[in-house]
């Protein structure tokens, strides 16, 4: 993967420019925008996001201090009935600890309609408004406007206050529906250090520029008289002057067209075009400065202090006697790794909480034998550590998190395990049953991870694989003159293809899976049918059977119609876009592999034979070949087809289609048979 | 057409503790309880008590060994409350394989959430439920809860079997009443169970079932509701949230409906009045003044869900619904009403179940039931159903989610129950007509265009709302044979007023027809390939079902490439059967043409278990037959 060109575009960022000079203000709704039918640029677009207008300001307050302060006003367009779930908006806010919960407060809600060539307004009152509590850390703000029709605009505004600054909420520049105009501004005091990061396709415009500003603080002081009537107090008043320079950012945005989902895109919201903040340093007068993170080595060593991340993997004593006895006997690095991947896998169940820091902490996990993520991954890093090895945690996001684009805490929500090898990293993830050494489950598969080690140092340590994950099949069948085939099949499935059958067959009775296989497989009767190795996870799966079909053939005017590949042939391309706006996403390079023995019925010779083929895709993408042979009444054929990369970039989509669309109309590609 | 449901009910399912010693071991388990099961359900007591006409105790005492990851639901291990339903003990404790107590979870420990989700805006309800992460299966759930509410309008349905692919050991339900109370109950699909009456005297009502075996889902098989044993329980005095209720027949119920609940709900602003009269002008005949009303609040609302207190069944004003121009389907259906009754049109609000699988309102049983709301305009002998959540919906029109079903109209003299609009299966028809053309290289081009009418029309029609991206999804998927489809131009036609949806499209396909050697090979259905998939399922026990019949019929042109000769033509084909007919016919023209003519025909109804591959066959032919291929060999 190439992860620094494909983001190259993020170098362009900061491309400085004032933005153009844009007046929008709530209740200024113009005729034309009221009379406006469709969107100039989208004619199919359900509604549309006319300006969208939002600040963050750090501002000073004499009781609560620096507290943050966002508003957002916005006008929506409805063009369609469609568009009507626009007219319900949302905030959602924290309430958790009472010294960084939000309030947030709507206002300025207003519908306005064209009635007769007249504006008429309806005003948001209170039945319109909702508090949700959605459980005990977060509630929702939830408004629904009056009166909306088809050509209604709507307004309205929010403001959220927190003295928690860390909290600054994320802007979103796009949505599933066009954006005309998007404004984000920050104001922030000299005293705060903020990481601003931008993700998308598409980017805003930034200008910056510095403004001077001072507080006025009131000092109320009590003060002992010193003197010959100790203990008389009187009060003293104070004020001082503090100057201090803010910093103003403005985003700006024009045109940015909605968002569309797409098949094969592994998290669509990478793509969309947002920035977030995070508070990465604190300067305060007279007062040491507080570092959170500004590059990757200091959001390291924070999420390393964090009591529920370092501290935990530097605890044994819960787990010592249990893994002697675990170790015993074992020599090679290999032989611990997969006796403790085991133990923890067997011993501790994943509760379905993502996390790179602990929830219970590993002792209480390991007592009650669930856990989150790192609870789990961060016993078995100490586990390894203690077996001597050189185990270290990795903090990766997952696939439904995004990408960890920016150093950044919050860009984390998962960790796994890495063991130090002379061939490099093993990669270790004991949440899924069927994970083993380097074949992690998908939703871990996700760009690259940070690895930290002891000592506080890390480094990105790439998780896409690059091991192609083989899928091996032996396929022996005789046709009847009738056109009834009957044979034998031989399936082997390896790494990630391994793991996706064995999460397929989990909890499947086999009656169930074999009419599920029958049906699927266009109806054949299943017999014979044996699974070896589903529970010796190390190696491939293997699925043996016999099989008969009724309609595998096609019997017309007397010639008998085989598709050679039987239910093995790709019958669909499944890229079916004309334009590829994202990257495609396989998870894994893979090779799937055909070799397959033909017996024709007596009294039959070969009509047509499908020609040999080989495709290759420009950079060593992947390759196909199909190749077919006769033997007196035998033929045999070879077919591999094979994906040597992961992610395919939208460059390269028109030659994916193509490759599939050649390698279906080959798969689907008859040998005709007809009487001697 | 969307399917909005508001919280007219909700079933609180509820319960009580028997000290008893209890065995919680897996090894006690029989082997018949095991087979198709995720979870057997050991042990499950509910104990109902009414203490009065205002006030109801619900115990549950369930004991559910879970087999597999799929069987945890079969534990119901939650409680919903609200302001008048509190839950005043909820505990579990998890067992495992042995027997041996691994966890006790408290209150505290149940997560807490707003039952708010999906199509509701904002509800005052929430729920308690047991968040557990499995160690290890089997492993055992005891779960012990208690419920006091006010509201006695719903006594919990005893279903000791809550879906497939659970078993259960035994179960019991005891309930206890004040005589005056009028309780009452009724049974459905006892037979074939092994559940006895033990008690049942004018205070206490106590039955017990054992032994109930898992059964499997299948595919066409009736709702789970309608195989498994069931008892509704209601009372001829019951209390809603501040209201007391009288059920002892429909009309009474109806009466009490419309003065307690509906009555003074439909006032309106003398300005709105002034506004629907002025557009229905010198119009008389009732249902045209309707159409007028309907295609107003079409274009003046929108379906917005919110669910607090009473107002989870009594409608909105309609004042406010004229004022916000929104409204859940109670506030929406009966804002119609009111501007029906502005310009002289009666109508009636009418309580049922809406869902695509028809579901009667239990006309034997009075009580407050059903999940929705839609409104009646009597029409000579028949009425007009209004759907008043939809801003798409041709007047009248039923669609698939409120049609051929017992609904309950509410009028001012009283409840009544009624059948609603069947739509014919000869009447629900797609009806295709076009032609394409293969070139020499394989290549289709071709348009065609579908008309939908009848129960068809509603899963068509909404194809017109998409964004372009969904559009050519959807005919990708729709016409999912055709590798290498490539969508024209796409017009549609929405003729409300007959309901008739007609898609008109132009299409096209690389190597459509496979080449081999000097031949073209290709299937001559292009447009409308039957794509149903059915199963083969071993030892099928339950009947199957076809809610809704159909008919689609196809003329379809085909123009052949030049320098080609016909090597096969498939033949004619015709089925003939109880589940319907299909027909194929290909008719040769001059210039290198042909006609190609397909019908099928499939009729509602429910049939046998035995059946069923008679069934698999029948569709098995048709697909096997719409994938006729013809051949051409070059000469």
């Amino acid at each position: 993967m190439k992860f620094s060109t494909f983001f190259s575009l993020v170098s362009l960022l900061f491309v400085l420019s004032k933005a153009t000079a844009q007046e929008f203000k709530l209740g200024k709704v113009s005729i034309a925008e009221l009379e406006q039918r469709v969107h100039p640029k989208d004619t199919a677009a359900v509604a549309a996001i006319l300006y969208k207008k939002g600040s963050s300001k750090i501002e000073f307050n004499q009781n609560d201090g620096f507290v943050l302060v966002t508003e957002v006003e916005t006008r929506i367009k409805i063009y369609k009935k469609e568009g009507y779930n626009w007219a319900n908006q949302s905030v959602v806010f924290y309430i958790g600890s009472p010294s960084s919960r939000e309030k947030v407060d709507y206002s300025d809600a207003v519908t306005f309609n064209l009635v007769n060539g007249k504006v008429e307004k309806t005003k948001l009152k209170s039945d319109g408004i909702f508090d949700e509590n959605v459980n005990k850390y977060r509630s929702r703000k939830k408004i629904t406007m009056p009166n909306v029709k088809e050509g209604s605009v709507l307004e309205f505004k929010y403001t959220v206050r927190t003295s928690n600054i860390g909290m600054m909420h994320d802007w979103d520049f796009q949505t599933s529906i066009p954006v005309n105009y998007s404004e984000f501004k920050t104001y922030i005091p000299e005293y705060y250090v903020f990481n601003a990061r931008q993700k998308g396709y598409v980017f805003p415009k930034v200008a910056t520029q510095k403004n001077n500003r001072s507080i006025v603080l009131t000092n109320k002081e009590r003060v002992s008289t010193v003197g010959l009537r100790a203990g008389t107090v009187k009060t003293e008043y104070s004020t001082d002057k503090l100057d201090y320079i803010e910093t103003e950012t403005t985003y700006s945005s024009e045109h940015f067209p909605a968002m569309k989902e797409e098949s094969f895109v592994n998290n669509i919201d990478n793509y969309l075009s947002s920035i977030s903040h995070e508070l990465s340093m604190v300067k305060a007068p007279n007062r040491p400065i507080e570092m959170y993170s500004a590059d990757w080595n200091s959001v390291v060593k924070t999420i390393y202090d964090y009591d529920t991340f370092g501290p935990e993997l530097n605890k044994t004593g819960y787990f010592e006697d249990d893994i002697k006895t675990v170790l015993n006997g074992l020599n090679t690095p290999d032989e611990k790794i997969i006796a403790l991947l085991n133990y923890v896998k067997s011993s501790v169940k994943w509760n379905g909480y993502f996390g790179y820091d602990c929830d219970s902490g590993v002792r209480k996990a390991y007592k009650e034998k669930t856990g989150n993520i790192a609870d789990i991954n961060l016993m078995l890093t100490a586990m390894l550590r203690y077996a001597g090895l050189t185990a270290n945690p990795v903090l990766t996001s997952t696939r439904s998190n995004g990408i960890a684009l920016f150093p950044n805490r919050t860009a984390f929500n998962y960790v796994i395990a890495a063991v130090e090898t002379p061939t490099g990293y093993v990669l270790l993830d004991a949440s899924d049953k069927y994970s083993v050494p380097n074949v992690l489950p998908l939703r871990v598969l996700n760009w690259q991870g940070r690895l930290i080690r002891k000592d506080g140092t890390s480094e990105d340590v790439d998780l896409m694989p690059k091991k192609v994950s083989n899928d091996i099949v032996f396929l022996s069948y005789a046709i009847d003159p009738e056109g009834k085939v009957s044979g034998k099949a031989r399936r082997q499935c390896f790494d990630h293809n391994a793991m996706i059958i064995r999460n397929n067959i989990d909890g499947l009775k086999e009656e169930e899976y074999l009419e599920k296989l029958e049906n699927e497989n266009n109806k054949i009767e299943i017999s014979d049918y044996v699974r070896t190795n589903q529970k010796e996870i190390l190696l491939p799966t293997i699925e043996t059977y016999s099989f008969t079909g009724n309609n595998l053939c096609e019997v017309i005017g007397g010639k008998i119609y085989v598709d050679p590949m039987l239910f093995f042939s790709n019958h669909e391309n499944p890229f079916k876009q004309e334009i590829r706006e994202y990257p495609v996403d396989f998870g894994f390079p893979f090779l799937d592999k055909y070799s397959i023995t033909i017996q024709i019925p007596e009294g039959f010779t070969v009509e047509t034979l499908p020609a040999p083929v080989v495709m290759n895709m420009e950079d060593n993408l992947g390759s196909f070949k199909f190749v077919i042979a006769q033997n007196q009444n035998v033929l045999q054929l070879n077919v591999v087809h094979q994906i040597n990369e992961a992610i395919v970039t939208t460059e390269k989509y028109d030659m994916l289609k193509e490759y599939y669309k050649g390698m279906v109309a080959k798969e689907t590609e008859k040998i005709v048979l007809k009487r001697i | 057409m969307k399917s909005h449901v508001c919280a007219l009910f909700f079933f609180f399912f509820s319960s009580l503790l028997l000290a008893q010693k209890k065995d919680y071991s897996i090894l006690s388990i029989s082997d018949s309880l095991k087979e198709n099961a995720n979870a057997v359900v050991r042990f499950n007591q509910t104990d109902i008590t009414i203490l009065s006409q205002r006030s109801m105790n619900t115990k549950n005492h369930r004991i559910v060994t879970v087999l597999n990851e799929k069987g945890f639901d079969a534990t119901e291990s939650f409680e919903f409350y609200d302001k008048s339903t509190s839950v005043k003990n909820i505990e579990a404790i998890i067992y495992d394989a042995f027997g041996k107590e691994i966890k006790k979870v408290r209150r505290k420990d149940f997560k807490d959430q707003s039952v708010v989700g999906g199509g509701t805006l904002f509800s005052d309800s929430r729920y308690l439920y047991l968040d557990y992460t499995p160690i290890s299966y089997p492993f055992t759930v005891e779960f012990i809860s208690e419920v006091q509410t006010s509201s006695t309008a719903f006594i919990p349905k005893w279903m000791p079997l809550q879906g497939f692919n659970t078993s259960v050991e035994k179960a019991s339900l005891n309930v206890v009443f004040l005589k005056d109370l009028g309780f009452k109950k009724k049974e459905f699909q006892f037979s074939n169970f092994d559940i006895k009456k033990t008690l049942d005297t004018d205070t206490q009502l106590s039955y017990v079932a054992s032994n109930i075996l898992a059964q499997k889902q299948e595919d066409y098989s009736p709702s789970y509701r309608e195989l498994f044993p069931k008892v509704m329980m209601g009372l001829e005095y019951f209390h809603l949230e501040g209201v007391d209720g009288t059920a002892t027949n429909w009309v009474d119920f109806g009466k009490w409906y419309s003065e307690k609940i509906l009555s003074g709900t439909t006032d309106l602003p003398e300005e709105t009045k002034t506004k629907i009269k002025a557009l229905v002008g010198e119009e008389k005949d009732p249902i045209k003044k309707a159409k007028i009303v309907y295609d107003f609040v079409q274009k003046k609302s929108r379906y917005v869900s919110i669910q607090v207190g009473i107002g989870g069944w009594k409608p909105m004003l309609a004042t406010d619904v004229d004022r916000l121009g929104y409204g859940d389907c109670k506030a929406l259906t009966n804002y119609t009403k009111a501007l029906l009754q502005a310009v002289d049109v009666p109508s009636y609000n009418t309580v049922l179940y809406g869902d695509a699988y028809k579901t009667n309102i239990e006309s034997e049983f009075v009580s407050m039931q059903g999940n929705h709301m839609i409104l009646s305009i009597p029409t000579g002998d028949h009425y007009t159903w209004l759907e008043c959540t939809s801003q798409d919906d041709p007047f009248g029109y039923q669609g698939t989610f409120t049609d051929d079903r017992d609904v309950l109209v509410i009028k001012p003299e009283g409840g009544e129950i009624v059948h609603t609009k069947i739509y014919d299966d000869k009447g629900n028809k797609q009806t295709d007509k076009g032609s394409y053309a293969i070139d020499q290289n394989g290549t289709l081009t071709g348009a065609v265009s579908i008309v939908s009418e009848g129960s068809q029309y509603s899963s068509k029609s909404r194809v017109e709302t998409l964004q372009p991206t969904e559009k050519e999804a959807h005919y990708k998927e729709y016409w999912d044979y055709i590798n290498n489809l490539k969508l024209g131009k796409i017009t549609f036609n929405n003729d409300k007023e007959n309901v008739r949806f007609t898609e008109d499209i132009q299409i096209s396909a690389a190597n459509y027809a496979t080449i081999s050697a000097n031949k073209l090979i290709f299937a001559v259905d292009v447009f409308n390939q039957n794509s149903t998939n059915v199963k083969r399922i071993r030892n099928r026990k339950n009947p199957f079902q076809f809610q809704r019949g159909y008919i689609d019929t196809d003329e379809i042109e085909v123009s052949l490439p030049t320098g080609f000769a016909i090597e096969f033509l498939p033949s004619n084909f015709e089925l003939k059967g109880k589940f319907g007919e299909y027909k194929t016919e290909i008719i040769k023209k001059e210039n290198n043409k042909l006609i190609y003519k397909r019908s099928i025909s499939v009729n509602k109804g429910k049939y046998s278990n035995k059946e069923y591959d008679e069934y698999r066959l029948f569709m098995e032919q048709v697909s096997r037959n719409d994938n006729a291929k013809i051949i051409l060999t070059k000469n």
